[in-house]
C-alpha cells in the first residue's frame, strides 16, 4: 500500500509543517477577531453609558421643578442637585465624567430621602412618573456602567495575556479606563428600588 | 462566587448531554445489531426526531405565546415592566426581547426563543401583582439568563436525544411484534453463539431502559440549567437578595398556572407541574426544589464580598 504523502520522512515533515502552519493561522485569526470584538463591545458599552447619562441630565430639571412645587423650603437640597447636574453635563473624559456623576448620584440620593417626608408629593402622579423614570435611569446607568467595566476588564485582560497580546497592536486594541465609583456605598448598591 | 456556580452548572449540564449522546450512539448500535439494519436505524430515528422538534425550536417564541395565551405589551400600559426588562438587557448586553403578559392569577414567568434576536419573555398578571420592583428585576434577570445561555437550544437537544431513543426502541418493538427479520445477522461467524446471546440480552436491556434513562437525563439537564440561570441572574443584578425573595414569594404561593403542559414545563421559573415528593418523582422534575435554589442564592449573598 502506498502512503498518500509520498512515503518518505521528508514528505511527512512537510505535511506536519503545513498542518502546524494552518493551525497557527487559525489561532491568529481567532485571536484577532476576538480582540476586535472585545474592543467593539467596550465602545458600544461606553456609548450606552452616554445614552443613560443624557437621559439623567434631561430628567432632572423636570424633577426639581415638581419637587419645588411641594417642598419649596428644601432649597439647599434642590440647588445641590441642579448644580451637580450642570457640572456633570459639562464634564469630559471618562474619569471626570465618572467623578461628576458620583457627586450627582449623592445629591439625588439626598433628594429622594427628602421626598419621603412629603406625602402630598409622593401622591402626585407627575412626581411618581418622574420617579419611575429616574429610578429606571439610575438603574440603567448602573447596569450600563457594570457592563462597560466588565467589557473593559475582559479587554484589558485579553491584551495582557498570551497569545492575544501579540495581535493587540494590529487589532488596534488598547487598554481602557474603568468607569470608577469611589463611593463604597454607591458601588455596593448601584441600583435604586422604590 | 456566582461565577463558580455558573461554571459548575454549565459543565455538569454539558456532561449530561454528552452522556445522553453516548447513550444514543450505544443504543443505536444495539438497535442496529438487533434489527440487522446497521447504522440506518439510528439515522432514520434521528431524522424523524429532528423533523418533529425542528419547527418547535425554530418558532419557539411564537408557539409559546400561542400556547400560553400571552399577549405582547408595550410601555404605554406596562412601563415599569418594560423598564425593568430594559435594565436587564443593559446588564446582560442582550437585545430587547418581545415582552408579553399572561392573564393568570398564579405568579410565574418564562422565556424562550431560538436565539437572543428572536426571544420572548412573558410574565403572569399574578406575578406583577405580587412582586415588588427588586423581585421583578430578579425574575426577569433569571428569564433573560435562559435566553443568554441558549437554554431553548439545550432543552431541544435533550428532547431530540430522548425522542430519537424513543423512536428507535419503538422500531424494535414493532419489528419484534410483527415477527421481523431480526436474524438477518452475520450468523456466519459460528463460534461464540453464547456471546451473541449475551449481546442480544444486553441490547434488549439497553433498548428497554434507554428511553427511561433519556428522560432522567433530560430532567437532570433542565435542573442544572435552572441553577445556571439563577447564578447568571445574579451576575446581571449583582443582587442575589432580589431573586431570592422572589423565589420565597413563589414558595408560599400555591396557585398553579392554567395553560401549561409537560412539554413546556421547563420554560417556567417555577415548575407548574405538581409532582409527588418521592425520590423517584423528584428525579423527573425539570426544576430543583425552591428551597434548594433559595439556599444557593443565600450562599451567594453571604459571599457577595468576593463575586
Amino acid at each position: 500500500m502506498r502512503a498518500p504523502y509520498g512515503g518518505t520522512f521528508a514528505g511527512m515533515g512537510v505535511l506536519i509543517t503545513v498542518i502546524v502552519l494552518v493551525l497557527l493561522g487559525l489561532v491568529a485569526v481567532w485571536a484577532f477577531n476576538r480582540l476586535v470584538s472585545l474592543r467593539n463591545r467596550t465602545d458600544e458599552a461606553y456609548a450606552q453609558i452616554d445614552v443613560q447619562l443624557k437621559r439623567r441630565y434631561d430628567l432632572i430639571p423636570n424633577l426639581v421643578e415638581t419637587v419645588k412645587g411641594y417642598a419649596a423650603h428644601e432649597r439647599g437640597t434642590l440647588e445641590a442637585v441642579t448644580s451637580a447636574r450642570n457640572a456633570a453635563a459639562g464634564a469630559s473624559g471618562v474619569a471626570a465624567t465618572a467623578e461628576a456623576n458620583n457627586v450627582l448620584s449623592g445629591a439625588l440620593g439626598r433628594l429622594f430621602a427628602v421626598a419621603e417626608a412629603y406625602p402630598d408629593l409622593k401622591a402626585n402622579a407627575t412626581f411618581l412618573n418622574l420617579m419611575e423614570q429616574l429610578t429606571t435611569t439610575e438603574n440603567q446607568l448602573g447596569f450600563a456602567r457594570q457592563f462597560y467595566n466588565d467589557s473593559v476588564r475582559a479587554l484589558n485582560t485579553a491584551i495582557e495575556t498570551f497569545p492575544l497580546m501579540l495581535l493587540a497592536g494590529m487589532a488596534k486594541a488598547t487598554r481602557r479606563e474603568y468607569f470608577q465609583v469611589d463611593d463604597a456605598a454607591v458601588r455596593e448598591a448601584p441600583t435604586v428600588q422604590f | 462566587m456566582f461565577r463558580d456556580v455558573q461554571t459548575s452548572n454549565r459543565w455538569r449540564s454539558m456532561l449530561l448531554l454528552g452522556v445522553g449522546f453516548l447513550l444514543l450512539v450505544g443504543v443505536g448500535e444495539a438497535v442496529g445489531y438487533y434489527l440487522g439494519l446497521g447504522p440506518f436505524g439510528l439515522v432514520l430515528a434521528v431524522v424523524i426526531a429532528v423533523a418533529s422538534t425542528a419547527n418547535a425550536y425554530w418558532n419557539s417564541d411564537k408557539i409559546a405565546l400561542r400556547i400560553t395565551g400571552a399577549h405582547q405589551v408595550d410601555a404605554s400600559t406596562h412601563s415599569q415592566l418594560l423598564n425593568v426588562v430594559q435594565e436587564m438587557c443593559l446588564a446582560s448586553g442582550l437585545p430587547q426581547p418581545k415582552v408579553a403578559v399572561i392573564e393568570d392569577p398564579a405568579p410565574n414567568a418564562f422565556a424562550t426563543g431560538r436565539d437572543p434576536q428572536h426571544a420572548t419573555v412573558a410574565v403572569t398578571t399574578g406575578l406583577l401583582e405580587r412582586m415588588n420592583r427588586e423581585q421583578l428585576q430578579g425574575v426577569l434577570a433569571h428569564e433573560l439568563s435562559h435566553v443568554a445561555n441558549r437554554d431553548t437550544l439545550v432543552a431541544t437537544l435533550a428532547v431530540t436525544i430522548a425522542g430519537t431513543l424513543a423512536i428507535m426502541c419503538d422500531m424494535v418493538w414493532r419489528v419484534s411484534m410483527f415477527g421481523g427479520s431480526t436474524s438477518r445477522r452475520r450468523s456466519n461467524d459460528s463460534g461464540g453463539g453464547q456471546l451473541q446471546l449475551i449481546l442480544l440480552a444486553v441490547s434488549v436491556l439497553a433498548i428497554v431502559i434507554a428511553p427511561l434513562a433519556a428522560q432522567l437525563i433530560r430532567a437532570a439537564v433542565s435542573r442544572r440549567r435552572e441553577q445556571l440561570a439563577d447564578a447568571t441572574a445574579v451576575s446581571y443584578t449583582r443582587n442575589p437578595a432580589g431573586l431570592r425573595s422572589a423565589l420565597e414569594v413563589l414558595a408560599t404561593d400555591s396557585t398553579v398556572v392554567r395553560h401549561t403542559s409537560r412539554a413546556t414545563s421547563h420554560l417556567w421559573i417555577e415548575s407548574p407541574l405538581d409532582r409527588g415528593a418521592s425520590v423517584w418523582n423528584r428525579m423527573f422534575d425539570t426544576h430543583p426544589p425552591l428551597s434548594e435554589r433559595i439556599d444557593a442564592l443565600r450562599e451567594m449573598e453571604r459571599t457577595a464580598a468576593t463575586p
